[in-house]
């Protein structure tokens, strides 16, 4: 049976996933227009430019939305039901899809007050960024 | 901008079934079978072919080789949910060009195992969506529709009227999978899959095809004594697709809506097909279509009877949450639909004196956003 689902790490995204395995989260920068996005692509989304730097943020900002997933696609990950699938708005401007974590994620409202931390993995080398309420 | 001589002159669909192991082309097969059958037309009238799809290698000129086809116009439909209505869009380009007089527009669905798909890459939903155990789009759009219920005060009553009256509207529908009556505390009891999506939110998939014939005007009148008119369609693809803070409540339907409703008054519409892969779907759409203001979609339903006898009918067949969604059939459902409910052809649902018909098409749920792709017509019956 196939495992929990894990990035297909490539050119594109290798740093954003370097900094999370050591525990910092990176955005990309234009350094044409200084506009920073999330998820990492090939060139910027706003002037389509392709110089583009990685930055470490502060890993803090708000949950924007949130969902309880009861029925995962991937069913390797029903023992960990219902996963607080979120939308987490940074300080820096730029959204993410991430999950709620923590004793009491049960507690999460729209607004609320979110800083990263980083999830282990069924691969040593992979950690995801996903967020715990701000006490 | 008006369509001048393009018509849809004919359909074919296929039983739908959730248990078939038949292949996908044969259900393409079948639903151009009966869409000849309606339309008189052979097979060496069809010189155009599009099947709409998101899997490869089953690509449109290979299935044309398979079907035997010779083409003077042919295209991968692509655009997910909203292919449909694209590659409607794309043969009426063609028509009015004068490279084209009539083709046949495929799509379907099948749980064939010996068929090998693969789905496009999706970079961004495996590597960032993905690796924390989401629930597919029942998930995506749960983080959509909690942002409407809180920024609007939404209530899941006034979104399960939705999926009740489309429940209703399938009762007379033979090709419907889900006929039996369902009342609006079925819908709240029915069990959570991704809060505050429930079970009687989602799309049932299924195998089944549809097709659809496009021809210029001048053809249409020979094949048949009921063209439906093409009026006006646009497409908006990638809406706030560089904004890093989007509006998740608003799509990319708001920018179609004023190119259609630039042309014909969104009052003058008789009734609406709107791509329902979810009943806040179908409320985001009525609110960016200008039928009421962002956030009234609420109130706009609890005003209205949505159903085929009601003043303000959408999805009169059950839509694909009540008939099934035989995969990207789906989009093309809503396209039938209307076909049938202009030419007087819908049976114990007809909606009396219906003239106009809007149909849309969505897709492609992007990175914590919405819709990638929204497209839409208008169709018309002329006498």
């Amino acid at each position: 049976m196939a495992g929990k689902s894990l990035p297909a790490v490539n050119s594109i995204d290798r740093e954003f996933w370097e900094g999370a395995a050591k525990g910092e989260l990176r955005l990309q920068k234009c350094r044409a227009c200084g506009k920073m996005q999330f998820f990492p692509r090939i060139a910027c989304t706003d002037c389509l430019g392709g110089d583009l730097e990685w930055v470490p943020v502060s890993g803090k900002g708000k949950v924007h939305t949130f969902s309880l997933c009861r029925v995962p696609r991937n069913r390797a990950f029903m023992d960990e039901v219902p996963i607080y699938v979120a939308e987490v708005e940074l300080e820096e401007g730029v959204r993410m899809v991430t999950r709620i974590v923590g004793d009491d994620r049960d507690q999460v409202t729209l607004g609320a007050p979110v800083t990263v931390t980083f999830m282990e993995t069924e691969d040593p080398d992979i950690k995801l960024p996903v967020f715990e309420l701000v006490a | 901008m008006l369509r001048k001589k393009v018509c849809l002159v004919g359909y074919g669909s296929t039983e739908y079934s959730r248990k078939s192991d038949r292949p996908l082309l044969s259900y393409y097969a079948e639903a151009m079978q009966n869409a000849m059958a309606q339309t008189g037309l052979t097979k060496k009238e069809i010189h155009g072919f599009s099947m709409v799809t998101q899997a490869s290698p089953d690509y449109s000129p290979y299935v044309a080789e398979q079907l035997g086809l010779e083409l003077d116009w042919v295209l991968n439909g692509d655009c997910g949910g909203a292919g449909a209505v694209c590659a409607i869009r794309r043969a009426a380009d063609a028509i009015e060009a004068g490279y084209l007089d009539v083709a046949f527009i495929v799509a379907g669905n099948a749980f064939d195992k010996n068929v090998a798909h693969q789905r496009v890459l999706e970079y961004q939903r495996a590597n960032y969506v993905d690796v924390y155990g989401y629930g597919g789009p029942n998930t995506l759009f749960a983080l959509v529709q909690r942002r409407h219920m809180e920024e609007y005060g939404t209530t899941l009553e006034q979104i399960g009227k939705i999926a009740v009256s489309q429940r209703f509207n399938a009762g007379p529908n033979p090709q419907a999978l889900l006929r039996t009556p369902m009342t609006i505390e079925d819908y709240l009891n029915s069990r959570l899959i991704s809060d505050p999506i429930r079970l009687f939110d989602c799309v049932m998939p299924c195998s089944g095809g549809e097709c659809v014939v496009v021809a210029s005007e001048e053809r249409a009148k020979q094949i048949t004594d009921k063209p439906i008119y093409l009026v006006t369609d646009a497409e908006k693809i990638g809406f706030q697709a560089s904004n890093m803070l989007p509006d998740k409540t608003v799509t990319g339907m708001s920018v179609v809506g004023e190119h259609l409703f630039s042309e014909m008054s969104r009052d003058n519409i008789d009734l609406l097909a709107i791509y329902d892969d979810y009943p806040i779907a179908v409320m985001m759409q009525l609110e960016d279509l200008g039928y009421c203001a962002k956030g009234q979609g609420g109130p706009f339903v609890d005003d209205h009877d949505l159903t085929f006898a009601g003043d303000f009918p959408v999805n009169t067949g059950g839509g694909e949450i009540s008939v099934g969604q035989a995969g990207l059939a789906g989009g093309m459902l809503h396209v039938v639909e209307a076909l049938r409910q202009l030419r007087g052809e819908a049976g114990d649902r007809q909606v009396s004196a219906a003239q106009t018909a809007l149909v849309t098409g969505i897709g492609w749920l992007s990175y914590a956003r919405n819709l990638n792709t929204t497209a839409a017509l208008i169709l018309e019956r002329r006498s």
